[in-house]
């Protein structure tokens, strides 16, 4: 949005500046309120579970940013001349199941008549001004953990090609409404430098606007990423989103990685993932601990990906 | 035969026409989701993709080799051609999806009659409700189940063998039901399980199987 001048005061601490997750104002000394906004159109068929979807996508904002997320509105975009309001109940029973079940708060919203269906919510959750957790902050040698695993893209491709079966189609959708909740209360504990939750851009778009600026580069493992098993085999039959693609040509001239990588490999960096978990950078003695910590708190698939390296700056060597 | 031969020449140049799509202008993932779509109900044995952009030249390469076709692109500038060849005999068994077992022999069955056999109708109808529900001992040799002529009736809305063809199909069990045939009939919007298919497609899979059995 360049060239519109956004006005803005001293308490701001996160904004239009430095885009982050979500914003950050500062209330007092020790109270900061974190605002997010986030909608989509469905990407699933069941309404009760993109309902569920869509809210624990818009909470993960306030997640990766440290925060306790405390009231939520309903944003709604409904075609009612053409689908029943029995949908709608149903989309908004599943953002209530999974509002309530992060502990928050709903206080209204707004519906709107539109031509597709559109849901999400605007949440506002709570932060010490000198706890949160933005995209800025690596340091050399951290350990990068990623909490949820790739490939819900290519995955969500598939489903809607009928190739995936009522079971995979269960699995990707339990770890879309996942909450990020579990894995923002246990990274309080850990020296965490940096936090983001991969969505839209895929892991490599996230972690290139974490690397932005720092003056460091990032190495990441292919074969530490946790991924949805059945996604390698989906993007191999050509299942992949145009995201994926876009991404890719948004962001390749940062990656190095060798040509012989298995292309369904390369193309699960760049898938965009819907409502995916966060991506943590934490001090190299403490990635172990937390990554087990996190796995016994249920966040299954928790792994170190990677870390930050100091040379080549700029660069994400995938190997 | 002499009908026979215009009926599958008929259905041979339909064939021709139906087996490209234009995906110019579309983005990923549609222009692989409409190919898979083409792939599964005609499986033809060339398909010939237009698209105008890299992904969806790559997608659609990629699909049509999963299926078993060998592809080969003609590029114009900006526009590519993604034409495969030899697919549409066996389909992959698809990933998480149940797929029957690889069989060690292939048995075509076609069903060419609403009713088994001829002198009481009654009786004939009975005959063939019993006859596809005890089909499937022929366990995984059973490759193929074609219905022609009044056969296709057995495949609509209310006939006394859908739900055990539904169970075939699910399965994994290829059902083609006669195109023409249900047109011929006024039912193709009646049939609630296999896939509509044309005379091109029925003689391949007579050459490709190691017994047809008609009924």
């Amino acid at each position: 949005m360049c060239g519109l001048d956004f006005p803005t005061d001293s308490n701001v601490l996160v904004g239009l500046s430095r885009a982050d997750d979500a914003g950050v104002y500062k209330i007092s000394d020790d109270l900061a309120l974190i605002q997010t906004v986030d909608f989509f159109t469905p990407v699933v068929d069941d309404p009760y579970w993109f309902g569920q979807i869509a809210a624990a996508n818009a909470l993960s904002d306030v997640y990766a940013m440290g925060g306790e997320p405390k009231t939520a509105m309903n944003l709604v975009s409904f075609p009612l001349k053409r689908m029943d309001l029995s949908v709608l109940r149903e989309v908004i029973q599943g953002g209530i199941d999974k509002v309530r079940e992060a502990g928050v708060v709903l206080l209204g919203g707004h519906s709107v008549e539109d031509d597709e269906l559109k849901y999400g919510l605007s949440v506002t959750g709570f932060i010490h001004p000198n706890r949160i957790l933005t995209k800025q902050g690596l340091n050399v040698g951290d350990r990068l953990v990623l909490t949820k695993p790739l490939g819900t893209g290519i995955v969500n491709t598939a489903i809607k090609g009928n190739l995936a079966s009522g079971e995979i189609t269960r699995k990707v959708t339990a770890i879309m409404a996942a909450l990020n909740r579990t894995a923002a209360t246990v990274i309080r504990e850990y020296p965490v430098h940096a936090c983001t939750d991969i969505t839209g851009f895929g892991l490599i778009g996230h972690l290139a606007e974490m690397m932005q600026g720092t003056g460091l580069g990032l190495k990441i493992v292919l074969e530490k990423l946790p991924i949805i098993d059945v996604a390698l085999g989906f993007a191999a039959m050509g299942m992949v989103p145009g995201g994926t693609h876009k991404n890719r040509s948004f962001r390749a001239h940062m990656v190095d990685m060798d040509e012989g990588v298995d292309p369904a490999m390369q193309d699960i960096i760049y898938d965009p993932q819907t409502s995916g978990g966060l991506c943590i950078a934490v001090a190299p003695t403490s990635a172990e601990g937390l990554v087990e910590h996190l796995q016994s708190e249920g966040v299954e698939h928790a792994a170190i990906i990677g870390e930050v390296v100091d040379y080549p700056a700029g660069i994400i060597q995938v190997v | 035969m002499a009908v026979g031969d215009k009926i599958s020449m008929n259905l041979l140049i339909e064939d021709c026409e139906l087996n490209k799509i234009d995906a110019r202008g579309l983005s990923c993932p549609a222009p692989v989701l409409e190919t898979k779509a083409l792939v599964e109900s005609r499986r033809p044995r060339q398909v010939e993709v237009l698209v105008d952009n890299e992904p969806a030249r790559q997608n659609v390469d990629r699909f049509l080799e999963s299926q078993g076709y060998r592809t080969h692109v003609d590029q114009a500038g900006e526009l590519y051609t993604v034409i495969g060849i030899g697919g549409g005999a066996v389909p992959e068994p698809t990933p998480g999806a149940t797929a029957s077992a690889i069989a060690e022999k292939r048995i075509m069955v076609m069903v060419a009659a609403d009713r088994m056999g001829t002198g009481d109708d009654l009786l004939g109808a009975k005959l063939m409700i019993n006859f596809i529900k005890t089909l499937k001992e022929m366990g995984n040799e059973l490759w193929r189940l074609v219905f022609v002529n009044s056969g296709v009736k057995l495949t609509i809305d209310g006939a006394g063998t859908l739900e055990d063809l539904k169970v075939l199909e699910e399965a994994g069990l290829i059902l083609l039901v006669c195109g023409t045939c249900l047109d011929h009939f006024g039912l193709l919007e009646k049939k609630r399980v296999g896939q509509t298919t044309n005379m091109l497609d029925i003689v391949t899979a007579m050459q490709l199987a190691d017994k047809v059995i008609n009924i």
